[in-house]
């Protein structure tokens, strides 16, 4: 299969999955604005995304051995960091979770997953167009 | 890990808005109360929340240690609150002790709107989400048309 859906697509999918479980974590957030002692959750990947597909750019990576192969990235087994600030903020007793932060971390977030979606929709597209022109 | 899980979380926070909703417009309807079931004045009530985890039992099975963080938001509960009386000297008011005192609930409108302002934005911003996860899902619905 790896002819036919290079393997950007696993990536972008794992991305949106990514984006989704930081939907859910935004959404819990502001579902507890008005919890006493609620700490407002995060959800990290970017960085060690960026990391892991470092990995995979040839040449980046040292090798001891000319001969080693460099690790290639692996989408699947990916995941990301579940983050917790420590610090609630206290404004008279009950106001710990910052709402303009996270009304902007959704709508960042909603952006891209609508974005990356798109992105997959056009793969799909491309290869539609690349089978129904081969054939004329 | 699923869609779902997003409009739940987000139904929980609409729910738990709208208790405090009620509980505000009952302390509102209830400013000048002096006789209640329970004898005595109306006392002014609040609602108390606590995050609640949404773990379901398959990601349990599954292991799914994200998920674990979720939370969702419960209503503990209402509880009254002991601020004292206020005492209005009113002779001819049916409830009036025998000094001519009236005890009125020491409820303060401003208050009171300010924490329906609140609990407006924390509906409307829990609205918000549910909204943003449901175009999210027509957009992954969309992939491969």
């Amino acid at each position: 299969m790896k002819g036919l859906f290079g393997n950007h697509i696993h990536l972008t999918s794992k991305v949106l999955d990514m984006r989704l479980e930081r939907q859910n974590i935004v959404t819990g957030n502001i579902a507890n604005v008005d919890t006493p002692d609620y700490k407002a959750r995060r959800l990290e990947f970017e960085d060690k995304l960026q990391q892991a597909l470092n990995l995979d750019a040839r040449g980046k990576m040292t090798r001891t051995q000319q001969n080693h192969l460099p690790a290639v990235f692996n989408a699947d087994g990916f995941k990301g960091d579940g983050l917790k600030e420590f610090k609630p903020r206290h404004v008279y007793g009950e106001d710990s979770v910052d709402m303009d932060k996270e009304m902007a971390i959704m709508s960042k977030n909603g952006l891209m997953y609508n974005a990356l979606a798109s992105v997959i929709k056009k793969n799909f597209e491309g290869l539609q167009k690349v089978i129904s022109e081969g054939g004329k | 890990m699923d869609f779902m899980t997003a409009l739940d979380i987000g139904a929980s926070g609409l729910k738990a808005q709208r208790a405090t909703l009620n509980v505000i417009s009952m302390n509102m309807a209830n400013i000048r109360t002096t006789k209640t079931l329970e004898g005595g004045p109306y006392q002014r009530k609040s609602v108390s929340f606590e995050s609640s985890p949404v773990y379901s039992p398959f990601d349990e099975a599954m292991n799914e240690q994200l998920n674990r963080d979720l939370h969702g938001v419960k209503v503990l509960g209402v509880t009254a609150d002991q601020r004292p009386f206020k005492q209005v000297y009113e002779p001819h008011h049916p409830d009036a002790n025998e000094l001519g005192y009236v005890y009125y609930p020491d409820i303060n409108v401003v208050e009171e709107m300010t924490y329906m302002m609140n609990a407006t934005r924390g509906y409307e911003a829990n609205v918000q989400t549910i909204e943003s996860v449901k175009q999210m899902f027509n957009k992954a619905l969309q992939i491969g048309v």
